[in-house]
């Protein structure tokens, strides 16, 4: 695993519990969740129309969109209920000195 | 046993309550009748990404033919124009007859029609399937000056998907304000300053006297007798629920089929979902019948449920959206019950919403916003209505505190 891959997102106290902060990198856009077990990343925009997901709600593992109530798990990425049906990406977290990386491929 | 269960009705709640079904029942058999030639597909892309190109009808699907050959769920293009309650059963036009053990209704809503002269019945366009969205965006993309008669959801929607085609639109709406019937003025005001700042034209308060052709355009006349010059008339004069087919039969319709909590309509074995049925809500101890996206789906489910014998009560609280221009406006629970509303923000850049309240909980809310802005609080305010939570007013009004602290308490 090459080091260069993990992209520091921030300290892990700029997220609240069962909330999330969005990070940009480079042109791209990704949430990055503190959930009760740990840190989890997926893209940031919902994979049914392109609306950022910072503006949703987290409940337990689950990402709501703000638009249309699509649900997303933050573990796995897999679309729970439509309108949206394309799974969300996901990438592996990392806590290093108590910052956060997310690696992207 | 091995039941036959037939779903009237091929749309949103239809597939729903097939899929739920299957999952609790392995062995009956599931065939769902739609008039429609295609399988069930989601409406709110028409008057919006679908005339803006930017959906295929492809991607409209709910679900592929696969996902029903692997559930075992029949779908079959037959249009139903008969049916005997008593007999248990199904006439089909083409005169085949179906029998079935249970079933669900779920035929949907129909377009109101505008009374006109007979010379002009083929003029007028309506939008409520797929068939009429691609007539409607093949022929505007030789027209320029749009009317469209009503100011409702389907028609702003219309309205602001064909002005993004750089068509001059102009909208006549008979009431004071726009989308009258479920929104409430105050936020149907932002949204006809954003239709106005997008340069379409919207007439409030006007009835429509007559509609002459004239060299293939045509002449509207207005009660104020002003006249409107234009090339292509779409109305969206809102919907009634298509429930001729059981005019001669003793299914209780009033408004929609009346079913209670359970889905169950007035006959046994007969159960309704969808913009169909008017069910009764525990929560609002009242009956309602919901138009939206998320009902169909719910209601749908819990008919399956129901059917398939996990009884279950239909609870969920109302929700919808509209989308227009890079506004996203979202409504939940009932806004005409109450006795207090309380303003949260005051940029539609960030959101603004208001709530309805009666004895200090939330009854309903309705928020508007550029897109993505007033999810978030509209579905924890759904949560507060569901859980019955006496709110803080303070944090209600203040969009900097968090509207999730009202949750935790
Ligand atoms: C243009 C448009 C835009 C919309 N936008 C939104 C939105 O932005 N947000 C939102 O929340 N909601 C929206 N809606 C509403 C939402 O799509 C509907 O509430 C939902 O489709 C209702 O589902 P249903 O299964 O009850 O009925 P439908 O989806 O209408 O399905 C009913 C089906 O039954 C068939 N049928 C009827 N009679 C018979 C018969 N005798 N035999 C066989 N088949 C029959 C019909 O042909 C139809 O295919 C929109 C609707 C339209 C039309
Ligand atoms: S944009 Fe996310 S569900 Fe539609």
């Amino acid at each position: 695993m090459s080091e260069e891959n993990w992209i520091e997102v921030g300290s892990t106290d700029s997220i609240e519990e069962e909330d999330l902060i969005r990070f940009d990198h480079q042109d791209k856009t990704f949430c990055v969740y503190k959930l009760t077990d740990g840190f989890y990343a997926t893209d940031g925009i919902c994979t049914h129309e392109a609306v950022h997901l910072e503006d949703g709600l987290v409940m337990d593992d689950e990402i709501e969109c703000p638009m249309h109530q699509g649900i997303f798990n933050i573990k796995s990425g897999e679309a729970l209920s439509p309108p949206a049906c394309e799974d969300l990406k996901t990438y592996p977290v990392k806590v290093d000195n108590d910052k956060i990386f997310i690696k992207i491929d | 046993m091995k039941n036959n269960i037939i779903i009237l009705g091929g749309g949103q709640a239809g597939i729903y309550a097939a899929r739920e079904i299957r999952q609790n029942d392995s062995k009956s058999n599931i065939k769902i009748f739609g008039e429609e030639n295609l399988l069930p597909y989601e409406r709110p892309p028409l008057s919006k990404d679908f005339l803006l190109d930017k959906k295929k009808e492809e991607d409209l699907y709910f679900h592929s033919s696969d996902v029903l050959k692997n559930e075992n769920i029949e779908f079959e293009n037959i249009s139903i124009n008969k049916v005997d309650f008593e007999n248990k059963k199904l006439f089909a036009k083409n005169d085949n007859v179906y029998s079935y053990d249970s079933l669900i209704i779920s035929t949907g809503s129909e377009n109101k029609k505008l009374t006109l002269d007979n010379n002009l019945k083929n003029d007028i366009y309506y939008l409520r399937n797929l068939e009429e969205a691609k007539k409607i965006k093949e022929i505007v993309s030789n027209k320029n000056k749009i009317t469209i008669i009503g100011g409702g959801f389907i028609g702003l929607e219309i309205a602001s998907s064909l002005s993004q085609l750089q068509k001059k639109v102009i909208v006549i709406e008979i009431g004071n304000q726009l989308m009258g019937r479920i929104i409430p003025k105050q936020i149907a005001d932002l949204v006809q300053n954003t239709h106005i700042e997008h340069g379409n034209e919207i007439i409030l308060n006007k009835q429509i006297e007559k509609i002459t052709k004239k060299n293939g355009d045509y002449e509207i006349l207005l009660n104020d007798n002003s006249l409107i010059e234009t090339d292509f008339i779409i109305a969206g004069i809102g919907s009634t629920p298509t429930v001729k087919l059981f005019d001669n039969t003793n299914l209780k319709i009033d408004n929609g089929i009346v079913t209670n909590q359970f889905c169950e309509t007035s006959i046994k074995d007969v159960y309704a979902a969808g913009d169909v049925s008017n069910f009764y809500h525990p929560f609002y101890e009242r009956n309602m019948r919901l138009e939206s996206y998320q009902h169909a789906q719910n209601h749908g489910i819990c008919a399956g449920k129901n059917i398939a014998g996990v009884k279950t009560e239909y609870t969920s609280i109302p929700w919808m959206w509209s989308d227009q221009f890079n506004l996203n406006l979202q409504l939940t629970g009932i806004c005409d019950e109450y006795d207090e509303i309380i303003k949260r923000g005051n940029d539609i850049n960030n959101g603004i919403i208001y709530f309805f309240l009666k004895n200090n909980k939330i009854r309903g809310a309705c928020g508007v916003g550029i897109i993505g802005k007033v999810g978030r609080d509209i579905r924890i305010t759904s949560k507060l209505i569901e859980k019955n939570t006496i709110v803080d007013k303070q944090i209600l009004s203040d969009p900097n505190l968090k509207l999730n602290k009202l949750m935790q308490k």
